[in-house]
């Protein structure tokens, strides 16, 4: 048996608005059924409570704009210091592994944020990491396993140049389901080439496929890379109830793919069959982390679980082709990648759904060879025109990005041409 | 015509009876518990409260024993076995329950919904099953039976044709979500109603002639019926502190909305909280004998810190105290110094003799290589100093319990204690250092020794509720009075549709069992929402929990004690 925290946060008073899926309802049913189950007061699981994040522990990893109180609720700040309390309690050995089931979720939410996109503000898992960073130092490695039914592409955004971070996502493929993104070649920056690692897996996929992909993809590359902590960013929508994914997962198959990987810290994420799904994946869930017998936990309503043939050769396909780039990471000449100059630039249009806000974002990072790289970043968007400047350093910097970065940061502010002008970096104070 | 009743709390040393005369207190009376006969001390203690009424109008007893206490924590309650429906799940087996189960098919889900029927060849091979076992009760307990106990119900019918033992089912005895505890909370009542009809028989032939009605504490500080605890024995456990948490609620003149109550006996302390004027309930019922179960009780922590505490000295920590109990202290003829030989080596109370007292303490600091004044002083300290450890433990638990709404993590219930309220023989020497400690007022409970007696004797009947209305499938369910019913109207049925109907079942129910139904019916606990599928309201799901408060008479100080 392992000890597991759980910390519970079903936000019963929040929603996005009446009748979305992000709405009081959601984990009802869950809370229902962990009750039932009798699990709230199991020897070896532990309920915590959440608390508020503070504006530090959310602005080391954010950049809000205008302002983190016009584009955050208190809800918001309970899901992310709920995932802080969550890491804190393995950090501080009051128990093995820990679950952070709460919501609002976060996985869609960029390092900028303007609004609300995919459901999501604040990022919960990449909060969690810069957390465990700030406590126990920049040399520690994480993991993050998206197990979400949609590409995690705001905690990829996050760590897209973060050598300290792998980042793992399985989802339905993004040509059939928002985000639209999530591809195999998206595989990270100038200073951590590789270690986004996404696996689109063919909408009907079943236990069976996913399975594969844990056996074949997600543990040997875990096993090789060695993190010192990985999370499970646990969406629940794979399954084959879910109203808003195509996906073919059972509650055995997520239990099965929680005792396969071992995750030391759950966050949950999204999934919408709310009644037929989310209870049910949940009790697995708790189960497999705390190390009892879930065999018998199944859904009332059956449907899902198998897949085709042609699916399964299309799961393999995917495989063997993440697998190959993985092995052959270290042999990509990034100059061929990224460009010979001082910077590797890139412009991109962000769509906010959620909020329906276009954002126009110019990313400058400094090809450095001794670190990541300092960054540079112009942001805009149809809510906030004026344009925003920030300069952020690596949880690693080496001292000419340091002096640069400053350097950068001085001048953006003496030319008064930015309605905002944001420093950051958890490594290094101004001035 | 003022009420007159008795109250009488047998515990594990003593057995403690008062005569309550409407708010006046006539006497206290105590006797030694005979553990091996309860009734007969509790007999004794009846005519001995009796010789101080001069009456001729019968009286009322209520009675809080340890009689089910005892035999569930010393296991021997009849054998039990439980008829389980767990559905799909947590693998009943990995739980290791306390008791035999024989697992049917068939699932109610969450909703109340049926969604596997019950193999009715199955339930009807239960005879078959049980024909080589020595079983003398059963429990019948299904996964979501408070939302809809049509399987349990089911069960029942058929064992009602051949089963003669006792049979207790799961819905009856709690509304609250929790197999596991549903099942372990079902057993201990099957495996006690025997024993309890038994004593209830005892009790009805021995009753005296001035006894007009019986009543027994509940654990969550209410009374019940004779036939009622027949029924629901079970609720009769650990009613013992919930009698002395009433009595502070009868007797305590403190002010304060928050207020910390210890009780300071011989060998343990118990802490309870008063919080926003109504004491604190278990978040889901109370743990006895290491049986976490649902049955509604008051909050009370207890560790082993009393009067009667062995001391044990380690150089350089001072003194610790606890947490087994010494024996009787030297004042009054132990062999073995104690914190209440402190308090009378210092003179704080008189208490035996104190002379003994003095020189125990000059041999004990000699030995250690102190002052008597210095070492009597440290154990004064240290007892302080654990009760304080022990007090901010106990908020500290009682802050961890969990939040689920915005609205509380932002303002979480403030629990802290503004005052303390102390009773039990050593409490004036203990409680007020430690309420300077914690910068409180506080206050000494009159009567401290017999409150646990007044406290039964001025509380009253209680009966609690749980409904739960599902719009969209239309149902209502009330699993503690077996009441399922239909919604016409879905549309109109909203939560103080619901809270009205909650209140009047609860009416209804305690006039069902003969109590006095005109008290307050308060909602402990709701819930609402609304239930959207596919961006359309589909319908409304309330739940509403609602009590008779629990109150007690309030009893004046300044009555004639003997």
């Amino acid at each position: 048996m392992t000890q597991v925290g759980l910390v519970f946060f079903p936000a019963f008073d929040w929603a996005i608005s009446p009748d979305h899926p992000e709405r009081q309802e959601r984990l009802l049913y869950t809370r229902d059924q962990i009750q039932e189950e009798g699990l709230f007061d199991h020897p070896s699981i532990r309920e915590y409570r959440p608390r508020l994040a503070t504006d530090e522990e959310i602005l080391r990893t954010h950049v809000v704009i205008p302002s983190l109180d016009s584009k955050i609720t208190e809800s918001h700040r309970i899901a992310a210091g709920g995932t802080i309390v969550a890491a804190d309690l393995v950090i501080d050995g009051l128990v093995e592994r820990s679950f952070a089931l709460l919501r609002p979720p976060g996985h869609h939410a960029n390092r900028i944020v303007h609004g609300s996109r995919g459901f999501c503000v604040l990022n919960n898992e990449a909060i969690m990491v810069d957390h465990l960073r700030s406590r126990l130092g920049p040399d520690l490695k994480v993991a993050i396993v998206d197990t979400d039914a949609h590409h995690a592409d705001g905690t990829q955004d996050i760590f897209y140049n973060d050598p300290g971070v792998l980042h793992i996502s399985l989802h339905q493929d993004g040509r059939t389901l928002y985000p639209g993104t999530g591809f195999v070649s998206e595989r990270g920056g100038p200073g951590a080439y590789g270690q986004t690692v996404n696996i689109p897996l063919p909408p009907g996929t079943g236990d069976e496929g996913m399975l594969m992909v844990m056996e074949r993809v997600v543990l040997p590359i875990l096993q090789e890379w060695k993190p010192d902590y990985v999370i499970n960013a646990a969406g629940q929508d794979n399954h084959f109830s879910d109203p808003i994914t195509n996906m073919s997962f059972s509650a055995q198959g997520y239990a099965q793919l929680t005792e396969l990987l071992g995750p030391d810290l759950v966050v949950l994420e999204g999934g919408y069959s709310i009644e037929g799904a989310l209870p049910y994946i949940n009790v697995g869930l708790l189960l497999a982390l705390a190390g009892l017998d879930y065999s018998k936990v199944e859904e009332p309503y059956k449907g899902g679980g198998r897949q085709s043939r042609a699916i399964s050769q299309d799961v393999a396909r995917v495989c063997g082709e993440v697998m190959e780039l993985w092995q052959k990471r270290s042999e990509v000449d990034l100059v061929q990648v990224f460009g010979e100059g001082d910077f590797f630039e890139r412009h991109r249009q962000i769509y906010y759904d959620t909020d329906n806000i276009h954002e126009a974002q110019q990313d400058c990072v400094r090809l450095c060879t001794d670190c990541p790289g300092w960054r540079m970043i112009y942001t805009s968007s149809s809510r906030n025109r004026q344009p925003v400047a920030v300069v952020l350093l690596p949880w690693k910097p080496c001292r000419r990005c340091q002096r640069e970065a400053k350097a950068q940061h001085a001048y953006l502010v003496d030319e008064a041409s930015f309605e905002q002008v944001v420093w950051q970096s958890p490594a290094v104070k101004l001035g | 015509m003022e009420t007159v009743s008795i109250g009488i709390d047998v515990g594990g040393t003593n057995t403690d009876a008062a005569l309550v005369c409407g708010a006046e207190v006539l006497a206290l009376v105590k006797v030694p518990t005979n553990q091996a006969d309860l009734l007969q001390s509790t007999r004794e203690a009846l005519m001995k409260i009796l010789q101080h009424y001069n009456g001729t109008d019968p009286v009322r007893l209520h009675l809080s024993t340890t009689l089910q206490t005892n035999t569930i924590v010393e296991g021997r309650g009849a054998k039990t076995k439980a008829i389980v429906i767990p559905g799909p799940g947590v693998h009943l087996a990995s739980l290791n329950l306390p008791f035999p189960l024989l697992e049917l098919t068939g699932y109610v889900d969450h909703r109340g919904r049926e969604v596997r029927p019950l193999d009715i060849d199955q339930v009807r091979r239960i005879q078959e099953s049980l024909d080589n076992e020595e079983i003398e009760a059963l429990a019948v307990v299904g996964k979501f039976s408070q939302r809809n106990p049509c399987q349990e119900e089911l069960i029942a019918r058929e064992l009602s044709a051949w089963y003669k033992g006792h049979v207790s089912l799961g819905h009856r005895l709690s509304g609250r979500a929790n197999f596991p505890r549903r099942i372990v909370t079902t057993c201990l009542n099957a495996s006690i109603a025997q024993k309890q009809r038994d004593f209830l028989q005892i009790l009805r032939g021995a009753k005296e002639d001035l006894v007009a009605d019986i009543q027994i504490l509940k654990a969550d500080g209410g009374t019940m019926t004779l036939e009622e605890s027949a029924q629901r024995p079970i609720e009769s456990i650990l009613s013992g502190p919930a009698a002395s948490i009433m009595g502070v609620k009868a007797l305590s003149r403190c002010q304060a909305k928050n207020f910390l109550i210890i009780d300071i006996g011989g060998t343990t302390t118990d802490l309870a909280a008063v919080v926003n004027g109504e004491v604190l309930f278990e978040r889901d019922g109370a743990i006895i004998g290491g049986h976490k179960t649902l049955v509604p009780a008051v909050l009370a922590r207890s560790f082993g810190l009393g009067g009667d505490s062995e001391l044990n000295y380690h150089p350089g920590q001072g003194i610790q105290i606890g947490p087994r109990r010494a024996g009787t202290p030297v004042c009054l003829g132990g062999s073995a110094l104690t914190p209440t030989d402190a308090a009378v080596a210092k003179g704080l109370v008189e208490l035996g003799s104190k002379d003994r007292a003095r020189s125990a303490w000059d041999v004990w600091a000699r030995q250690l290589g102190l002052q008597a004044e210095e070492l009597v002083e440290e154990v004064l300290r240290a007892f302080t100093r654990q009760l304080m450890a022990a007090v901010d433990a106990f908020y500290r638990e009682l802050e961890g319990m969990p939040l689920y709404t915005v609205e509380e993590v932002l303002h979480p219930p403030r629990l802290k204690p503004d005052a303390v309220v102390g009773l039990g023989a050593p409490a004036e020497v203990f409680i007020p250092p430690l309420a300077k400690a914690l910068d409180l007022p506080w206050e000494i409970l009159p009567f401290s020794a017999g409150a646990n007696a007044i406290g039964a004797a001025a509380a009253r009947s209680t009966v609690g509720l749980t409904l739960h209305a599902d719009t969209e499938l239309g149902t209502i369910t009330i699993p503690e009075m077996g009441y399922q019913g239909e919604i016409r109207r879905p549309l109109f049925f909203d939560l103080e549709k619901a809270r009205k109907l909650g209140e009047e079942k609860t009416r209804e129910y305690a006039k069902s069992l003969g109590y006095d139904a005109t008290g307050d019916v308060y909602i402990v606990e709701e819930e609402s929402f609304q239930m959207v599928r596919g961006f359309r309201t589909v319908g409304q799901r309330h739940m509403v929990r609602t009590q008779l408060r629990p109150e007690v008479r309030r009893i004046r100080i300044g009555g004639k004690s003997t």
